[in-house]
This record gives C-alpha cells, sequence and structure tokens, in this order.
C-alpha cells in the first residue's frame, strides 16, 4: 500500500503524493521529520513505554502480516502501531490529524519552509536506510537551524539528547533492548502508546471515546452575543410560550360565543347532596320533633344501635295492660263493624215499599237538615243535583229513548198493566222534572216575580168572593190587554223565519179568538157572583195557593196544572195516587168536596158547570181564566223549552176541539200520548206542523191561499241586479288597471311643420325608425302584460305595483350577518310571540343574548377543558343548546 | 247519542284574587292566525319608540372631589364599593347605592394616577405623581357604619420609589401588583422594593392592566405609542407594538383572554388579538375626540369608554359603532370610566369632580320585575332584535339626540374621512395597477410589530 510504495520511490515523489492523499498523511510525516528537537524530548519521556514497544516488535516479527512486512521501513512506528489491524492504523491517523491541526494552527507558512531541506535531502540519498541518515545529519543541520531561528546555541537543542543516548545505552543491543537510533527514529510515543497498558481495565472505553471525541470536535466557542440581540430572542421566545399558553382558551370561547345564550345567574348552592347528610343536619324545631328526637336520642337507644341492636328488644317491651287494652278495643271495633254488616244485610232483605219509602224520606230529611246546617253538604247536595239534571240532558234517559220504554210504546200503553203504567208516567214526569228545573231557573227572574205577587194578591184578599171576584176581574184585565196588546214579533233568530212569523201570527189570532170567548164567560160569571156561597169561594182560595210545590209561571198555570194531574190520576181509575199524593193534597180535597166521579167532570165543561152551580162555576171560570193567559206566557218562553211549547199547542188545542174530545183538551201528559202518539211526536217537532194542524182544521181563517209561485235563484238575482253589468265593468276596470301599470306606448307623430312644404311627410309617412321603435314598446307591453300574474284569471286583478306603504317592511340591503334572501327571509318568519307559541317554547325563543341578575358580582372567566369528546356530548343533546356555560360549573345552570 | 261538552273544573278555573290572570286556552293552529307577522312587527316598533320613551340612563352624581376624578377602581368582592382618586390626591370610597362618601384616603401628596384593589377585596393600592406607591387596608362594610365619625384611614404601606406612576393594576386572584411609570415594575404586596421590573425602550409606560383570565399576562401602553404584552412567568416582555398615535387606556376581555380593546387617540378604540397584533379584530369607531379609558362588562360582551369629548359610549365587543352615548351638559371631559361588577352600571369621573352613575341599558326599567314583566321584556327585545334591519325600527333604534358640539365634530369627522377615501381611491386610480395598496382600516393605524 502506500507504506510499500514509499520505499521505493524517491522522496519527491513521496511528497508530492502525500500532498495529493491530503493534509493528515502530509502532517505526519512533517512532524516525523521536521519537529526533531521534539522528538528528543519525547524520546526521554519514551524510557518508561520502551519495552513494551520492544515486545511488540517481536510478536510482530513471529507473526508477519502484510503490514509488518514493512516493519523495518521509514514509517516502522505506523506499522508498530498498526499491528493490531488497519483500525488502529486509522485510529493512529486521527492522532496525526490532531497534530497537524494543531501544527496548522501554529504557523503553516513554516511547515513549507520546512519541507525544502527535505527536497534537498532527496537529492542527496533516497536509499533506504534514509532515516537513518537523516537521523545522523540532522542533528547537526537541525541544530544550525534553530539557531538560525531562535539564536540559540544548537547545544541548547541537541545537547541533552546525546546524552540520553549514552545513558541509555547500558545493555548490549538486542530485540529487547533496541539501539537509541531505532528509537529515535521510529518510536515515537504516541497517546496510544500510554493508553495501551490500560486497556482492559476500567474506564478504558470511556477514555478513548473522549480521546476520539476530542480528536474528531473541535468547534470554538462562540463569542457572546450582544445584549440586545440575546433581550430579542428571549422576548421572541416569551411571546411564543405565552401565545401558546391563550391558544388553550380558544375552544371554550368558541363555546361563549356560539352559545345563543350567556348564563350569569348567581350560583346556586344546591345544598347537601345525600339523604345522610340531609338527616344529619336536623333539627327539632315543633314540640312533636322535640318529643320524638328526645326518644329517638336517649342514651340508651343510641348505645342499643351502636352495638349489635339485641338490647333494642329489651327497651322495646311493652306491659301487658297495654296490650291486652288494645286487643280489646280492637275486638270491639271488630265487633261493631259485624252487626253494622248484619243490620245492613237485613234491611237490604226488606222488600216493603212503605219502608223503603219511609227510609227514603228520613234519608232525604236528614240530608236536608245537614244541607241546613253544613254549607259543604249543600254545596255537595247542589253539586249532585246539577250533575243529574246535566246527565239528564245529556243522556235523555228518561224520555222514552230506553229499550224498555220504546217497547211498551211499541206495544201500545193500553195493553200494559197498571203498574207499568204507572212506571212509564214516572219516568216522564221525572225526565220533565229534571229538565223543567233548568225553565224554572231562568224564568225565575221575570215570571216567578210577578207569581208572587199575585200570590200575595190572593192570600191578601181574604178567604171570600171578593178573591174569586177579584180573580176573575184580574183574568179579564189580562184577557183585555191580551187582547190590546200587540206582541211585537221577534225580528231575530229563528222566530225571524217568515214561516214562523205566519205561524205565530196564526196562533196569536187564535187566542185573541178564545180571550173573547174568555172575556164573554168573565161577563156572565161577574154576573153570578154576587150568589156565590162563602165556603166554595174559600175552597178555591186554598186551591190558588197551593204549598209545597215548584211554582213555574203564573199562579194560574200552576191551578191548571194540578188539576190536569188531578185529571190524569184520575183517569187511571182512582187506583191510587201515591206518587204525587203529597203534592196534590188540595186537589184530592177538592175532589171529595165536590164528591163526583171525575169522568163525569171530563165530559163536558157545560155540563160540569150545570153540575157545579155557581159553586163551580167559578172554579170552572178559573180554569178558563187560566188557561187564557196561556198563550201569553207561551210567547214569553217558547224558545227557552219545549215543555212550554207543549201548553201552547195545549191551549190552543183547547180552543179547538174542546167539545170534540176532552181528552185532547185536558191532557196530562200520558193522556195525550195515549190518545195519538203522533201528537207526541209532533211535540218535538217545531211549531210549524203546529200551523199546519191549524190550518187543516180550519178553525181559524187561515187566509186565502195565492197561485203565486217561487221565482228560481237565479231568476231572482237576475231580476236583483238587473241594473248593473258587473261583468263589463271589471273587464274596463281590469284594463284600466293594466293600461296604468303597463302604459300603452304613445302613437308616433310628426312634428307638424316638418318636411310640410316639400311634401316629403305626407310621400314617405312616418320615418322607420320611430314605426319600429313604436312596435318595440308594443311588444314589450304585451310581453309584460302575459307575464302578469293575473294574465290567465279573467276574474282576478292582481296589482303589480309596489306599495310604498309596503316599502317600509324590506330591507334595501341585506342584513350583515345573513348570507341569503333565504336565510334572511327564513330566520323571521315564525312568530315568537305568546299568542302564536306554547309556553313551553316561548322562553326558548325569547330569551336574550346574556342572561344576568342585577346584583350578583360575575367573576372573569376561568378555565376549563372544553375537549373534543365532551363537546360532540354537547352536540348530540341537541334539544338543549341553549345553555351557554360561561365559567365552568360556576356558571353551568340546571 | 255522543254529545260532547266542555269540562271544566271551577277550581281551576276560578281565580283565588280579582287580579289573577284568567286562563286562557289558544289554539296555535297556523292558519287561524295569518297576520302574526303583521302583528310582531309593530309590536317592534312600538318596543323601539317606548324603549326611546323609557330611556333615562342618569341615575346620579357624585359630588365630593374637589378635583378632577383622575383614576378608578372596582371592588371585586363589593358590588356597591367604588374608589374614585383625583388630582389632588384625595382618594374616596363611594357607596354607589347611597352614593355617599364611605371614607377617605389621605396621604397623596401629587394627583392620584392609579388605583386597584385586591380581589378579595381587602386592600387598595394607589400611586400617583408623587412617586410613592400606596397600600390601603379597605373597611370592612360593618366597621364603616360603627364609626363614621372618623372615616379617615391610615396607609398600610407607602413604598417611594424613583419616578412619578402613570397606573396600576391588580393581578386576579394573586399577590401581584403592576406599576406603570418610567418602566414596568412588578410588586408584592410585602414587599416595600419591586420584585421584578421591565424596560422596553426608554419611553414613559401610561397604563397598565393585568389580563383577568390569565393572571400572569399583563399589557402595558406607552407613551411611544406602543402597546407591550408582558409575560410573569418569563418574566420577560413578550411583544410590542407601535401604532400612529398612543393608546391612553386598554381593557382585557374578561370572557376572552386572547382579546383586548386599546382606547386610542385617534378617537377609536381598536380589538386586538395577542396572537395576532399585526391587524385589529375590530375598530370601533365613533368617538370624536381622543378616548381616555376604556373598561369591558364583566359579560364580555360589551365594553364602555369615556373620551375626550365629554361623552360616554357603549360599544359591543364586536360593534364597529356604539350602542349608546351618555352625555350630560354638566359632564367635562371623561377620565375614567367603569363597568359595574354585574354589568348593568356604568360609573365615569370626569373633570368637573363628579362620579356620575348611568344605567348600562338606558331603558331598563331597574327594581324587582315581576316574571309576566320580565317575560314582556324579553319578548319585546327579541321581537325588536328580530326586525331591528327593518327600516323603520332601523331609524328609531339608532336615532340618539346629540350635543351639538359632537354632532358637528361627526359630521366634520365623516367629511374628513370620505375626502381621504375619495382621494386614496383617485390616486388608485390614477397610478399603476397594484402599485398603491389599500390597507384596511385595520391595519392601517399599525406602524410594526417589534419582536
Amino acid at each position: 500500500m502506500a507504506e510499500k510504495g514509499k520505499k521505493e520511490k524517491s522522496r519527491g515523489e513521496i511528497t508530492q503524493r502525500r500532498r495529493r492523499d491530503g493534509g493528515e498523511v502530509r502532517g505526519r510525516k512533517r512532524k516525523s521529520l521536521s519537529s526533531s528537537g521534539k522528538r528528543k524530548e519525547e524520546k526521554k519521556r519514551r524510557s518508561g513505554p520502551r519495552l513494551p514497544n520492544a515486545l511488540k516488535r517481536e510478536l510482530e516479527r513471529l507473526n508477519p502480516t502484510v503490514d509488518g512486512e514493512a516493519s523495518d521501513g521509514d514509517d516502522e512506528e505506523i506499522d508498530s502501531d498498526a499491528a493490531v489491524g488497519n483500525d488502529v492504523y486509522e485510529y493512529e491517523e486521527g492522532v496525526a490529524e490532531e497534530e497537524s491541526t494543531r501544527n496548522k494552527r501554529y504557523d503553516p507558512v513554516e511547515n513549507y519552509e520546512f519541507e525544502l531541506p527535505e527536497d534537498f535531502e532527496d537529492w542527496k540519498v533516497p536509499s533506504d536506510g534514509e532515516e537513518d541518515d537523516d537521523e545522523n545529519e540532522d542533528p547537526g543541520r537541525h541544530g544550525r537551524l534553530l539557531e538560525d531561528i531562535t539564536g540559540l546555541s544548537a547545544d541548547a537543542f541537541g545537547g541533552k539528547k546525546k546524552k540520553d543516548l549514552i545513558i541509555s545505552e547500558a545493555y548490549p543491543e538486542c530485540e529487547f533492548n533496541p539501539t537509541g537510533d531505532i528509537l529515535d527514529g521510529n518510536g515515537r510515543i504516541s497517546i496510544h502508546d500510554l493508553l495501551d497498558p490500560l486497556h482492559g481495565k476500567s474506564g478504558f472505553s470511556k477514555l478513548r471515546k473522549d480521546l476520539h471525541r476530542m480528536g474528531k470536535k473541535t468547534v470554538p466557542t462562540l463569542a457572546p452575543v450582544a445584549r440586545t440581540d440575546q433581550e430579542r430572542i428571549e422576548r421572541k421566545a416569551a411571546y411564543e410560550q405565552s401565545k401558546k399558553d391563550i391558544t388553550k382558551w380558544e375552544p371554550l370561547v368558541k363555546r361563549n360565543r356560539e352559545a345563543p345564550t350567556l348564563f350569569f345567574d348567581e350560583d346556586k348552592e344546591l345544598g347537601y347532596s345525600t339523604i345522610g347528610a340531609i338527616a344529619s343536619e336536623f333539627t327539632p324545631r315543633t314540640d312533636f320533633e322535640k318529643k320524638m328526637a328526645s326518644l329517638v336520642n336517649q342514651s340508651e337507644v343510641v348505645d342499643a344501635h351502636k352495638r349489635d341492636g339485641a338490647r333494642l328488644l329489651e327497651l322495646n317491651e311493652v306491659s301487658i295492660e297495654d296490650v291486652k287494652e288494645r286487643q280489646e278495643r280492637l275486638a270491639k271495633m271488630r265487633d261493631l263493624l259485624f252487626r253494622h254488616e248484619m243490620k245492613a244485610k237485613r234491611v237490604k232483605k226488606i222488600k216493603s215499599k212503605t219502608y223503603h219509602r219511609l227510609l227514603k224520606k228520613d234519608k232525604s230529611k236528614a240530608a236536608e237538615a245537614s244541607i241546613r246546617m253544613d254549607p259543604e253538604a249543600a254545596k255537595e247536595h247542589a253539586m249532585k243535583i246539577e250533575f243529574k239534571r246535566a246527565e239528564e240532558r245529556m243522556t235523555l234517559k228518561h224520555k222514552n229513548s230506553s229499550k224498555w220504554a220504546k217497547r211498551i210504546l211499541k206495544r201500545g200503553l193500553d195493553a200494559q198493566d197498571d203498574s207499568t203504567k204507572a212506571a212509564f208516567s214516572e219516568q216522564l214526569s221525572q225526565h220533565a222534572a229534571l229538565t223543567r228545573k233548568i225553565n224554572s231557573i231562568k224564568e225565575s227572574s221575570s215570571s216567578d216575580d210577578s207569581s208572587d205577587g199575585d200570590d200575595s194578591d190572593d192570600m191578601s184578599a181574604g178567604s171570600d168572593q171578593e178573591a174569586a171576584e177579584k180573580l176573575i176581574k184580574k183574568a179579564k184585565e189580562k184577557t183585555l190587554q191580551i187582547l190590546e196588546g200587540d206582541d211585537e214579533l221577534p225580528t231575530s233568530g229563528v222566530l225571524a223565519l217568515p214561516f214562523m212569523v205566519r205561524g205565530l201570527k196564526k196562533r196569536k189570532e187564535a187566542a185573541d179568538e178564545e180571550a173573547k170567548l174568555a172575556l164573554e164567560e168573565y161577563e156572565s160569571s161577574l154576573k153570578q157572583m154576587g150568589d156565590t156561597s162563602k165556603s166554595r169561594s174559600s175552597d178555591k182560595d186554598a186551591k190558588g195557593a197551593p204549598g209545597g210545590k215548584m211554582v213555574f209561571g203564573a199562579p194560574e198555570k200552576v191551578v191548571n196544572r194540578t188539576t190536569k194531574k188531578e185529571k190524569v190520576n184520575n183517569y187511571y181509575g182512582d187506583s191510587d195516587s201515591e206518587s204525587d199524593a203529597d203534592a196534590n193534597a188540595d186537589d184530592n180535597t177538592l175532589n171529595d168536596h165536590t164528591g163526583k166521579s171525575l169522568k163525569e167532570m171530563d165530559i163536558d165543561p157545560s155540563l160540569l158547570r150545570e153540575e157545579f152551580g155557581f159553586s163551580h162555576d167559578s172554579v170552572f171560570k178559573s180554569f178558563g181564566d187560566a188557561e187564557d193567559p196561556e198563550p201569553k206566557t207561551a210567547y214569553e218562553v217558547a224558545y227557552l223549552s219545549s215543555d212550554s211549547w207543549k201548553k201552547v199547542r195545549k191551549s190552543s188545542d183547547a180552543v179547538k176541539g174542546s167539545e170534540a174530545d176532552l181528552n185532547v183538551r185536558k191532557p196530562g201528559i200520558v193522556a195525550q200520548t195515549e190518545n195519538d202518539p203522533e201528537s207526541e211526536q209532533d211535540d218535538d217537532e217545531d211549531s210549524g206542523t203546529d200551523s199546519e194542524v191549524e190550518m187543516v182544521d180550519g178553525i181559524l181563517s187561515s187566509g186565502p191561499k195565492s197561485s203565486y209561485e217561487l221565482p228560481s235563484q237565479a231568476e231572482l238575482i237576475q231580476r236583483a241586479f238587473a241594473g248593473d253589468d258587473v261583468e263589463e265593468d271589471f273587464i274596463k276596470q281590469k284594463e284600466a288597471v293594466l293600461d296604468e301599470e303597463n302604459p300603452e306606448p304613445e302613437k308616433p307623430v310628426l312634428l307638424p311643420g316638418w318636411g310640410q312644404w316639400t311634401g316629403v311627410q305626407k310621400r314617405r309617412g312616418l320615418p322607420s325608425w320611430m314605426l319600429k321603435e313604436h312596435e318595440a314598446a308594443k311588444q314589450k307591453r304585451d310581453e309584460s302584460l302575459k307575464k302578469r300574474k293575473d294574465a290567465h284569471l279573467n276574474n282576478v286583478i292582481i296589482s303589480e305595483k309596489l306599495g310604498k306603504k309596503a316599502e317600509k317592511l324590506h330591507t334595501k340591503t341585506l342584513p350583515y350577518p345573513y348570507t341569503s334572501k333565504e336565510v334572511f327571509e327564513q330566520s323571521i318568519r315564525m312568530p315568537i310571540g305568546p299568542e302564536f307559541n306554547p309556553v313551553t317554547a316561548i322562553g326558548a325563543l325569547n330569551r336574550p343574548e346574556v342572561v344576568k341578575k342585577a346584583g350578583v358580582i360575575i367573576k372573569p372567566i376561568e378555565y376549563e377543558d372544553v375537549s373534543v369528546h365532551e363537546r360532540g356530548e354537547g352536540g348530540r343533546k341537541g334539544s338543549a343548546p341553549k345553555q351557554g356555560k360561561v365559567n365552568g360549573k360556576n356558571r353551568s345552570r340546571k | 247519542m255522543k254529545v260532547k261538552v266542555i269540562s271544566r273544573s271551577t277550581d281551576e278555573f276560578t281565580r283565588e284574587r280579582s287580579q289573577d290572570l284568567q286562563r286562557v286556552f289558544r289554539n296555535f293552529d297556523p292558519t287561524l292566525r295569518t297576520q302574526e307577522k303583521a302583528v310582531e312587527y309593530v309590536r317592534a316598533l312600538n318596543a323601539a319608540k317606548l324603549d326611546k320613551i323609557f330611556a333615562r340612563p342618569f341615575i346620579g352624581a357624585m359630588d365630593g372631589h374637589i378635583d378632577a376624578v383622575s383614576a378608578m377602581a372596582k371592588n371585586p368582592a363589593n358590588l356597591k364599593w367604588l374608589f374614585s382618586g383625583s388630582m389632588d390626591g384625595d382618594i374616596r370610597l363611594w357607596d354607589l347605592a347611597t352614593r355617599q362618601t364611605v371614607c377617605q384616603f389621605p396621604g397623596h401628596q401629587g394627583a392620584v394616577r392609579g388605583l386597584t384593589a385586591s380581589t378579595d377585596g381587602r386592600v387598595l393600592v394607589s400611586c400617583g405623581t408623587d412617586s410613592t406607591v400606596r397600600l390601603w387596608n379597605v373597611p370592612l362594610p360593618s366597621h364603616t357604619q360603627d364609626d363614621s365619625s372618623d372615616n379617615d384611614t391610615k396607609p398600610l404601606a407607602t413604598y417611594v420609589w424613583k419616578s412619578a406612576f402613570w397606573g396600576v393594576d391588580h393581578q386576579e386572584n394573586g399577590e401581584l401588583f403592576a406599576t406603570a411609570g418610567a418602566q414596568v415594575d412588578i410588586w408584592n404586596h410585602n414587599r416595600s422594593q419591586p420584585i421584578n421590573s421591565f424596560e422596553w425602550g426608554k419611553d414613559t409606560v401610561i397604563s397598565v392592566r393585568f389580563n383577568p383570565g390569565e393572571p400572569n399576562v399583563l399589557a402595558t401602553s406607552g407613551s411611544d405609542r406602543s402597546i407591550t404584552i408582558y409575560d410573569l412567568r418569563l418574566s420577560s416582555p413578550a411583544r410590542k407594538m407601535i401604532m400612529m398615535t398612543k393608546t391612553n387606556s386598554l381593557a382585557w376581555n374578561p370572557m376572552e383572554p386572547m382579546n383586548f380593546t386599546a382606547a386610542n387617540e385617534d378617537c377609536n378604540c381598536y380589538s386586538y388579538d395577542v396572537r395576532k397584533m399585526n391587524e385589529a379584530r375590530c375598530v370601533h369607531r365613533d368617538h370624536v375626540s381622543a378616548v381616555m379609558d376604556i373598561d369591558y362588562s364583566p359579560t364580555g360582551r360589551e365594553f364602555v369608554t369615556g373620551s375626550y369629548d365629554r361623552t360616554v359610549r357603549i360599544f359591543q365587543y364586536n360593534g364597529g359603532h356604539s350602542r349608546e352615548i351618555y352625555h350630560t351638559k354638566r359632564m367635562q371631559r371623561v377620565f375614567c370610566v367603569k363597568f359595574s361588577n354585574d354589568g348593568s352600571y356604568i360609573i365615569s369621573g370626569s373633570d368637573d369632580t363628579n362620579l356620575r352613575l348611568w344605567k348600562a341599558k338606558a331603558s331598563e326599567q331597574l327594581g324587582v320585575l315581576l316574571p309576566r314583566e320580565r317575560k314582556n321584556h324579553e319578548y319585546l327585545e327579541a321581537v325588536k332584535n328580530r326586525y331591528k334591519h327593518l327600516p323603520e325600527v332601523k331609524r328609531i333604534v339608532r336615532h340618539r339626540h346629540l350635543p351639538k358640539p359632537i354632532y358637528k365634530a361627526a359630521s366634520l369627522r365623516r367629511i374628513m374621512t370620505d375626502a381621504q377615501r375619495k382621494k386614496d381611491e383617485r390616486r388608485r386610480a390614477h397610478s399603476a395597477p397594484g402599485s398603491i395598496v389599500n390597507k384596511p382600516l385595520r391595519k392601517r393605524r399599525i406602524i410594526k410589530e417589534i419582536e
């Protein structure tokens, strides 16, 4: 390799090659050549490690390697060191390099000077033993050189060396004791020589590494930076740091900004979280609590609790007396309960109706008493009654609508036995009672008052004939009133309909007729009045004021009704009047008094009158009297109840067919149903049928029937709007609007005078551009007309004029945060007011951006980790994103 | 037969008192009410008008100082107590509820330039042109009731330092406070000398504010037209930004620790993000003279500014123009403003030696609101907000009566800016494309950012 070449080649070549190879090799050579003085100093140091070097050389000789061939060459020292291998050689190079760099630092120029003598020598001896020659000659030359440079005597450099040489030659030259020449020439001591003996010892590798590092790295320490620059760097670092720190707030701030509402309400202390905590804070306040606490917190009990609880049983002991007493009490209670049960069972088994009636009565009495005593019970009772009435109105349970009632009606009431009939009638009366109560309530304001007044009049009028006289007089007055008084016809509602009005008129006429008849009767009766016996009149008087009954309308009516009932009862053959025995007590007494069979009475009023003579005449008069004003009252309550309608018809019927059939005239409800179910059905219908009946009956003049036919609807309309042509008007109007909004283009005209003299105008007509323009304008107008929304809607005008009023309801430009018109319009589409939204939605719709309470100190924001996960959760909640948390847990809102 | 009836129990539908409400049932079918938009628009219009009618923002003035009010401080722990310092060295503690002086803190020889209170409200720190920092013990609310006769207090400590102070601010939840003067000094309550001093350039620092959210970051403004950010953790300044005009005061957004707003001498306020100081996030314009002081509402949604033009304005945190302007005939140059701790009042201190108490919302109804009242207010507010873009509502909401000088100055400013804009446009039109760059206002006033 390089070593081999060195041997053969001339010195000059070597140096040249070395230059080529690089500074490392050259430097090493240079050193070996030049710094001989130094080498001598080294030799002195080398005295220690000489032996190992020699040993190595011996080893080398024994196992010659490729490198070992050149062991006696000029680079012997290198070889010897390279005994381990190539690595070591390179290592050696490293050391040399270090040296070289140091050299370079010292003085590169000097080095070149040193090389010159080498060339010179090359010229002299290019032999093998060059080194030795060198070595031999060197001292003199070198010494001179040094002398030249330093100005010191050569002895100062070389003297010592020679001395050393001489001294070291103590033994004969051999392998183990090399000569000084050999040592001088090749045996330079490297740091490796020093290191080698340490090989294998602890810390060696570290030392080696350090060495290696030191050899490689020679970075100079920089001079300190200027203070301003340093500060700037610091500031930059600080800024970066604080920037990074502050960025951590970003998600929190973002969340707050995006939240529709920020809450800065007071932090509410929720207090204790667990039941145990709450219980531990409990302090007894009331006496009872204190007593309980004292018992519970007895030291004994507490102790027992703290141990195993066994002692609790001991503390829990009860005296025998207590137990006994309790048992006795319980037994007694049980016994009482049993007895009560038994009694209830027994009572339930009793079949006697009388008993049950009495029981019922007792109960009702008790209830009444309780009502009177206790407002609560009264209220309850009223509620119950109200409920019953409402139920009746809703279900019409007692109006022959049940299966049972329908069946009976189908089979005919005649076919039934008495009890069924009674039940039937009772049911109907119950219905009447339940529904009529409303009438009584509603009429109470008008009719009750009057009745009261009448009653009082009657009562005060003594119990004599005068009373009867007075009654008749009054009746007369009333009939007169009816005759004279013009009942205003209703102008609105159902009764204002033409056929209703007609019906009403007819009925009024009938009533008038009746009234006239009645008047005559009154007259006659008044004449007879002089001979009236007092006792009978007193009877009548008594009848005038029936007690314990609900009062409906005028007292006359009451009279009428009672008699009716009486008749009904009697119709059933006087069997029993249990159902309204108490109610009709007076009537019964009356009946007894007359002592006549009621069948007779039913036959004919005129007969009746004759039979009873004066005494009963008045009574009967009173009947008539009672019936007479009825049409009027019927007017008053007509719309209030169908019941009164019935009465109306009844009265009219009475007039119509009194002579023919008394059963119709004096119809208990049952009687009527019995007679003709059709009329019963009529009851439910409106009075139109009624009037028809009347017309058919022909008792009252129904007027001549004209041959006039109603015109058809279309005809009517045509006739009504004969004068004006609406469609034409509309078309004109529309045209006007169109003209206004899309004006027709002006016809092109020429200015007079232009080209007149020459006749050009006439000849050419209008210029073509004018015509073109006109055409274009026309076309434009047509197009715009076609585009109109109402182009295809013949009956509609849709104005396309933009209203000034509408202008202020539009924004001129799109408001800032919105990006499109649609979004903006959508944002204000849904109303947010309480009228348009349920209460639950309003709060969220109207919530302001910031909710804060006056007087609550708002603390600045506190850091809180808003991780992605948490935000995802918040998004998932979805329904409640209104909650904007501000300060983490502090600002969270429940 | 099926009969439908309405069943209502009397218990539920009977009112207990005549003032009680009748229960109303509504059918919310939109087809039944087709006019709802019109109805709500009219309501919005009426609400806007009513707002104008009820706008009475001025609550009262607090008279007592004998020189211009130069500094104010809120008591973070007490809502109704406010400290104020005046140019003659007088420091007073005010009870806002009664608008009376609770006590005085005599001691300063020159003007009090800075006032601040610790977060617990126990210590008041004041500094002034007499080069002293004084720490005061704030009396307890109950304590002051007792010795109303002797309502003078002595300072806890007085630290004399080298140069005059211009401002002071206390750290949130900490023991440190910073003073501004020839340099920025960080003090501890218990040390007579600053524990740290920052100096970046030789110009006077005129205001200092700690970041309430991030207590180790503070910002200062200097007479070299700069705004500087400091970080105490690294005990070093962080960034400096120089504007065309001086920043008189600045305030951090308490709810957004990265943002602060600077009250500038050029009539505008600039909101900055600490991380991007090369441009303002928002420019708040409307004042017609230098903005002297600024304070954020604790909600972080708006801030109040006091100006040399004798007005106080309220801005949205992201609004380019003010939401409200407050002025009175007697109010002179406003030197300091504060938002109350609950965000519903504003206190201004001005040259006329008075402190003034204002409502933050001019037409807000004070006192206890019934739930129905509150709901109605909310509804009207929401409706007004919804239709605020429509011209009628907008006009009414925006309209303000201004003092003549301010009105004139504003229109003059408008003319000037318009002229400038026109000139720029023309210049741009007549020069090579791209040779003149149009800088937005957010960047225009910034000269440079120094590392």
